[in-house]
C-alpha cells in the first residue's frame, strides 16, 4: 500500500495542455475516483501514475519515492484497462501468471496467488479458457484478477465498467467496492460516470479541461460544490441553474422567487448585480413545506413516469427546470405547477466566475 | 382475417428476401476456372503418356488413347537429379523464410508500436524498396556479389557470388519491405492497450515482442509464410543470375536439365514440372486456413 502524490504536475502535448497544475494527495488505502467529462485529463493523470505518459513538469510520488523517471514495471502498480487488454492468445491462467513470471515469482507462489484471486473473483472454472471464450463480465473479472495477483501498492482502473451492460455494471461496481474493502489497497479509479464516482469513491476528484476543480467526499461534493461545474456535474439529473438579479429583498425573476438564505447574506453583497441560483431537481416538491421556501412556477411540458416518482420538465418563461416529485401527484403535461424549494437547499454562484458564494454559519 | 393478412405479409417478406439467381456470374466463374485449370490438366494428361504416343501421333498432344503410366515421373526424378535440387531449394527457402519473417516482424513491431523520430520515414523506406523493379539493379548487384567477401562456411569461394547464402540474402533484401508493410499494418490493428498491459506487467521491449505481439501475429505470419514460400520457391531469376555451379541450382532452375539442346521431351518436362509444382500446392493447402484467416483479419471486431 502507498500514497500517491501529484505535486504541481503538468502534462503538455505540444501546445495543448492536457493536465494543468495538478496537486493531489491520495491517501494510503484510499479509493479515489477521478471523474470528469471526456478530455478533462483524468485518464492522462492515471496514465502518468502508471508511467505510460511522461510528466512534463512537476513531480509524482508513490509512497516516498519520486517516480517521474521510474519505469512502469518498477512502480509497484497494476492497471485495469478500459478494454481489459487481456492477452488473447493466453488462457486465463496464463494471463494471470504473466506478470508474476516476469517478476520471477516462484511457481508455488504463483499458483497460490492465482488460486486466491480466482476464488475471490469466481474464476476457478474459467482458468483454462481463452479470453474469446468469456463473456464481457468474465473478461472484466480476469482483468481485475490480473491486477490482484500482482499484489501491487496501487491499483489503477481506467473506466473498467464502461463496456458492460447496465445491470452487470451495477453488479461489478459492488464487487469492486467489496474488493477494495477486502484488500485495503490504494485504488485510483477513473470514470466519466458521476453515479459510479458517487457510489464507489471514498473521495472524488472532479476534473474539467485539465484542471482539478474540487476534491472531497461524495457528500461534500453534493452538498457543497465549489463551483457551478462541480454542482452541475455531480447529481443526476443535473442541478438547475438560473441567473437572477440581486436586489434588496428576495431573488426574483419570471416564475422564480427565492429568499436569500441567511448563510449567503454577507457574500451576496459583493457578488455583483446578478447571481446564479442553483437547485437540484430532487429538492423541488409540490406540497407545502415548513420553514422559508422558494417557489418555481411554470408549465409541465413533459412528464416522465418512473414508478415511485415523476420527472417533470417545467417551462418557466424561456427556462426549462427539471424536478423530481412524488408520482402520487399525477401531474399531467400542460398542468401549471407551483414547485417549492427549501431555502437551505439553494446554492448561489458568482454569475461571472461560476464560483460558489461563500456560505457562513453552517 | 387477421391471420390471412399476417400470412400474406410473411410471404411477401420471404419473397422479398429471395435473391435472383446469378446465372451470368456463375457462367463467368466456370469459364475462368476452366481457363485456369486447362493448362494444368493438359500437363497432367501429357505427363502420363509416353513420348511415342504424342510425338509420333499426327494429332500430337491433342490425341487421345495409348498407354498411361507414371514412367515420366520416375525418369524426371532421376534424370534431373531432383532430390539434390530439392535440397538446394530447401537450403534457400527455409533460412530465407525464417530470416524474412523474423526481421520483418521486428521492424514492423518497432515502427508500429513505438513513436520515434524516424519511424514513419523508416516504414516508407521499407515500403518504397518494395516497389523497386528487381531487374533494374541486376548489373550493380552482380558486380557487388563478385566483390563482396564472405568466409566459410557460408561461402566456398570467398565471395557472395555462386553461393546459396547469396540467394538467401537477395530474397531477404527484396521481400523484407513487403512483409514489413503487411506486418506493420497488422500490428497497428492490435490495441495499444495490450502493449501497455504488458509494459505495466513488467515486460521488456523484447519480451513484449516475443511473448505478446508475435504470437498474436501468427495468422499474418502464416499467410506471409505461404506467400513467401511460393515466391521464393518459384524463383528462377536470381538462381540463374547469381549461381554458376549446376549442382547448386534450386529445383526450379534445375528443370532446365530436362531440356536438351536439340530435342526436348515435353512429356518428361511436364512430369518434372508437376513434381516441382507439388510442394507449393501442399504448402498452400496445409496453410490454407491461416492464409484465408490472414486475408480477412481485422474485418470483424474481436
Amino acid at each position: 500500500m502507498a500514497t500517491v502524490t501529484f505535486d504541481h504536475v503538468y502534462k503538455r502535448y505540444g501546445e495543448v495542455t492536457a493536465v494543468s497544475d495538478l496537486s493531489l494527495e491520495i491517501q494510503d488505502g484510499e479509493f479515489m475516483v477521478l471523474v470528469g467529462p471526456s478530455g478533462c485529463g483524468k485518464t492522462t493523470s492515471l496514465r502518468m501514475i502508471a508511467g505510460l505518459e511522461e510528466i512534463t513538469e512537476g513531480s509524482l510520488r508513490i509512497g516516498d519515492r519520486v517516480v517521474n523517471d521510474v519505469a512502469p514495471k518498477d512502480r509497484d502498480i497494476a492497471m485495469v484497462f478500459q478494454s481489459y487488454a487481456l492477452y488473447p492468445h493466453m488462457t486465463v491462467r496464463d494471463n494471470l501468471a504473466f506478470g508474476l513470471k516476469l517478476r520471477k515469482v516462484p511457481k508455488a507462489e504463483q499458483e497460490k496467488r492465482i488460486n486466491e484471486a480466482a476464488g475471490i473473483l469466481q474464476l476457478e472454472k474459467l482458468l483454462e479458457r481463452k479470453p474469446k471464450e468469456l463473456s464481457g463480465g468474465q473478461r472484466q473479472r480476469v482483468a481485475l484478477g490480473r491486477a490482484i495477483v500482482r499484489e501491487p501498492a496501487v491499483f489503477l482502473m481506467d473506466e473498467p465498467l464502461s463496456n458492460l451492460d447496465a445491470k452487470l455494471r451495477v453488479q461489478t461496481r459492488a464487487e469492486i467496492a467489496r474488493l477494495h474493502q477486502r484488500l485495503g489497497t490504494t485504488m485510483v479509479y477513473v470514470t466519466h460516470d458521476q453515479v459510479e464516482a458517487m457510489t464507489m469513491g471514498q473521495r472524488i476528484s472532479v476534473m474539467s479541461m485539465g484542471l482539478l476543480q474540487q476534491v472531497g467526499s461524495p457528500q461534500d461534493l453534493y452538498d457543497h460544490p465549489k463551483n457551478k461545474f462541480v454542482a452541475g456535474f455531480i447529481g443526476s439529473p443535473a442541478m438547475n441553474f438560473i441567473d437572477v438579479p440581486v436586489g434588496s429583498g428576495d431573488l426574483t425573476i419570471g416564475g422564480f422567487s427565492f429568499p436569500v438564505p441567511s448563510r449567503y447574506a454577507e457574500s451576496i453583497k459583493g457578488a455583483g448585480r446578478t447571481v446564479t441560483a442553483g437547485f437540484r431537481p430532487e429538492h423541488l416538491d409540490l406540497g407545502d413545506m415548513a420553514g422559508p421556501t422558494g417557489t418555481v412556477t411554470g408549465k409541465a411540458d413533459v412528464v416522465e413516469y418512473l414508478g415511485n416518482e415523476e420527472l417533470l420538465h417545467v417551462s418557466v418563461g424561456e427556462q426549462e427546470v427539471v424536478a423530481i416529485v412524488d408520482s402520487s401527484h399525477r401531474v399531467r403535461p400542460g398542468d401549471i405547477v407551483n414547485l417549492r424549494l427549501p431555502a437551505n437547499k439553494l446554492h448561489l454562484f458568482n454569475a461571472e466566475t461560476g464560483d460558489a458564494l461563500v456560505a457562513t454559519g453552517e | 382475417m387477421t391471420t390471412s393478412t399476417a400470412s400474406a405479409s410473411a410471404r411477401t417478406v420471404v419473397t422479398g428476401k429471395r435473391q435472383r439467381p446469378h446465372y451470368f456470374t456463375h457462367l463467368f466463374l466456370i469459364i475462368v476456372s476452366l481457363i485456369w485449370f486447362l493448362p494444368l490438366a493438359w500437363a497432367i494428361y501429357t505427363s502420363l503418356r509416353p513420348y511415342a504416343d504424342t510425338g509420333g501421333n499426327p494429332r500430337g498432344y491433342f490425341s487421345i488413347g495409348g498407354a498411361y503410366n507414371f514412367k515420366n515421373f520416375v525418369n524426371a526424378w532421376n534424370q534431373a537429379d531432383l532430390p539434390l535440387h530439392f535440397l538446394q531449394t530447401i537450403l534457400v527457402v527455409v533460412p530465407a523464410l525464417i530470416l524474412i519473417l523474423l526481421f520483418a516482424s521486428m521492424v514492423a513491431f518497432a515502427v508500429s508500436r513505438y513513436s520515434f523520430r524516424f519511424n514513419l520515414a523508416m516504414l516508407m523506406l521499407f515500403t518504397a524498396g518494395n516497389l523497386l523493379p528487381q531487374q533494374v539493379v541486376i548489373v550493380p548487384l552482380f558486380r557487388l556479389y563478385l566483390a563482396l567477401p564472405m568466409s566459410a562456411p557460408l561461402s566456398d569461394n570467398g565471395i557472395w557470388y555462386d553461393q546459396l547464402f547469396g540467394i538467401v540474402m537477395i530474397h531477404l533484401a527484396f521481400q523484407l519491405g513487403f512483409c514489413t508493410f503487411v506486418l506493420s499494418n497488422y500490428f497497428k490493428q492490435v490495441p495499444k492497450e495490450i502493449n501497455e498491459a504488458a509494459v505495466v506487467d513488467g515486460a521488456s521491449v523484447w519480451r513484449t515482442y516475443r511473448s505478446v505481439l508475435l504470437p498474436l501475429a501468427r495468422p499474418a505470419l502464416a499467410a506471409l509464410a505461404t506467400l513467401e514460400f511460393t515466391w521464393i520457391y518459384n524463383d528462377f531469376f536470381w538462381g540463374i543470375l547469381l549461381l554458376r555451379t549446376g549442382d547448386k541450382f534450386p529445383v526450379t532452375s534445375a528443370l532446365n536439365n530436362l531440356s536438351g539442346q536439340f530435342f526436348t521431351d515435353n512429356n518428361l518436362l511436364a512430369a518434372g514440372s508437376l513434381i516441382v509444382a507439388l510442394p507449393t500446392l501442399i504448402v498452400y493447402f496445409a496453410l490454407q486456413k491461416h492464409f484465408v484467416a490472414g486475408l480477412t483479419l481485422g474485418s470483424t471486431k474481436g
